[in-house]
């Protein structure tokens, strides 16, 4: 479903991704993980056509990206960003962000829509009439969420989606994409730091390090900590180092 | 935690809602802080930002506050002029916004903005040296190729970069209160770990006051001293944080329970079934 082969990505003379190659299947959700700055939200961004300085192939559900018109692609595939600002127009109301992207794209019964997208993220009514502004940084998140399902795209680029957010909403949020994924067929493109969302959700993943791929694992590695690289196991350690305060049986 | 430096007493903030009725988005929250790490958890939209935000004296205009306290080192922020207030931000009191990227300058680069907090701290250091500091500082907050990224605008780094450069500008700052909302969310496990140590040492070696929100149950029980946790406007529970684990309101309990783990089963993750009683303060 996405196909990317030697990705190169520069700014200027730095180069933010180098020589990645991944291959997500139909259906199939994947993780990416490493060090901050390594280039994953970059990896991301190219994928929806945000960069223009890069070489190399990307296919995603078989059309070739260069050659795809851009309301192809908005349909194939959608991103939450990390920083929900950026995704949020500051003088669209919640109930307008949500309907935009139906709009152009002349979807049907956009009202009835735009309500159940409020109730799928646990957002009453009234908060339609409300700016982006005047929502606490979890509720902005969440609606960039929503606002990435609009469009029923089939595969999701998502990073960082719940690192704004608590954890009871988190795991409300990785239910319903979990969910999503199983009756929609979704595919997943997933950006966490936070090694136990990935393990939950994902069933391969790739670590970077310095722009470029560390190690792929697959889900089953990750919890046998049968890791090959020292970068992943010193990841591995600071996350499992980090004991969890008992959950009470 | 001995003496404190900031008192808040029964500090309300409300919004007008679609009819005009006020919507209250904090009710009755009370805290003090002293030299220490305080941590506040609670559900998005508890109102954490909201609070902390009405201390440092950047609320939007259309809040409305009430309190029958709010004090910094002594000085009561209620009667305090907009022009004392600002001189507290730009010297003894700092905050690191949620989205960090936001409360830069998007049209000064990054070593910039830092050169210039740290021209504020010593007038009289040269120009070189000022840039030496700045890629220092940016060095000691562990980001690769400090001399590029000087360079850099907000908009040019990642969503890590950007927290820690504004850590790297309060580091310089050497603020007597820090208020950090969740200044290491994007940041990977072993950076993050080192930027803590450095705040951590913020407060050990200058004294200095800091309250951590953050949504990281783990973190914040490792990290802080003590922790609050937030519901719906209020403060429901205030705990030692190595003991989040023994907490008794069901909102905390529940909050626990909702965390994947790395080993964890993939069956859905529980949730809160949120009651109405919670709201209450318990007894
Ligand atoms: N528009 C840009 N101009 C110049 N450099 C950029 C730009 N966008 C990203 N970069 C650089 O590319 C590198 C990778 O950034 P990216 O945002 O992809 O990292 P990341 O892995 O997502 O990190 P984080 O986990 O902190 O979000 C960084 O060094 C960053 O400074
Ligand atoms: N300008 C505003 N106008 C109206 N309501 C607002 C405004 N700013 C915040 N609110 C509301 O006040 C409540 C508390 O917001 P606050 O930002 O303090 O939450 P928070 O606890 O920091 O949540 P998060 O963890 O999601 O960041 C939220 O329900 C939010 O929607
Ligand atoms: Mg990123
Ligand atoms: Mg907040």
């Amino acid at each position: 479903m996405i196909e990317i082969e030697n990705l190169n990505v520069r700014f200027g003379s730095a180069i933010a991704v180098e020589s990645v190659n991944l291959l997500v299947g139909k259906g199939e959700s994947f993780g990416l993980v490493g060090e901050s700055g390594s280039g994953k939200s970059t990896l991301l961004r190219t994928v929806m056509g945000l960069n223009r300085n890069w070489t190399g192939t990307i296919r995603l559900n078989n059309q070739d990206i260069r050659s795809a018109g851009r309301a192809a692609l908005v349909r194939t595939a959608q991103m939450v960003f990390q920083d929900p600002y950026a995704s949020l127009h500051p003088r669209f109301t919640v109930g307008n962000a949500l309907a935009e992207p139906m709009r152009i794209n002349g979807l049907p019964n956009i009202s009835r829509r735009t309500a159940e997208l409020l109730e799928l993220i646990g957002l009453s009514q009234d908060y339609a009439s409300r700016f982006p502004h005047e929502l606490s940084g979890g509720q902005r998140q969440r609606v960039a969420i929503a606002r990435a399902l609009s469009l029923s795209p089939r595969i999701l680029l998502l990073d960082e989606p719940t690192s704004a957010l608590d954890v009871s909403v988190q795991a409300e949020i990785l239910n319903l994409l979990n969910r999503l994924r199983e009756e929609l067929g979704l595919t997943f493109l997933l950006v966490s730091h936070d090694l136990a969302v990935i393990s939950y959700m994902c069933e391969r993943l790739m670590v970077m390090q310095n722009a470029r791929t560390v190690e792929v694992l697959t889900r089953g590695d990750l919890r046998a900590g049968a890791l090959k690289q020292d970068y992943t196991r010193n990841l591995f350690r600071a996350s499992l180092h980090g004991v969890r305060p008992g959950v009470q049986p | 935690m001995n003496r404190s430096l900031a008192v808040i007493e029964n500090l309300g903030i409300a919004f007008s809602g679609e009819d005009g009725k006020p919507v209250h988005a904090v009710k009755g929250v009370s805290f003090s802080v002293g030299r220490e790490k305080l941590g506040i958890v609670g559900e998005s939209g508890s109102g954490k930002s909201l609070s902390c935000r009405a201390l440092m004296g950047v609320l939007p205009p259309s809040a409305s506050i009430t309190a029958s306290r709010l004090e910094f080192s002594g000085i009561d922020l209620l009667r305090a002029s907009p022009r004392t207030r600002r001189q507290l931000r730009g010297g003894q009191m700092g905050m690191i916004l949620q989205d960090p990227k936001f409360s830069l300058n998007p049209v000064m680069t990054v070593g910039r903005q830092i050169a210039e907090a740290v021209r504020l701290g010593d007038r009289r250091l040269s120009v070189s040296s000022i840039r030496r500091r700045v890629l220092e500082v940016l060095e000691s907050v562990h980001i690769r190729g400090p001399e590029r990224v000087y360079d850099l605008y907000p908009h040019e780094l990642s969503g890590g970069m950007g927290q820690r450069a504004m850590i790297a500008m309060m580091v310089v700052r050497e603020p007597e209160l820090l208020i950090a909302d969740e200044p290491t969310s994007a940041l990977d496990v072993t950076v993050q770990a080192q930027v803590l140590e450095i705040m951590d040492e913020l407060v050990r070696r200058r004294g200095m006051g800091l309250i951590f929100i953050s949504h990281d149950l783990n973190l914040v029980s490792r990290f802080c001293d003590r922790v609050l946790v937030m519901y719906a406007g209020r403060i429901v529970e205030t705990l030692e944080a190595g003991r989040l684990a023994e907490a008794r309101h069901p909102y905390t309990r529940g909050l626990l329970a909702c965390l994947p783990a790395i080993d964890g089963p993939l069956t859905p993750l529980p949730t809160l079934e949120r009651q109405a009683d919670w709201r209450e303060i318990p007894a």
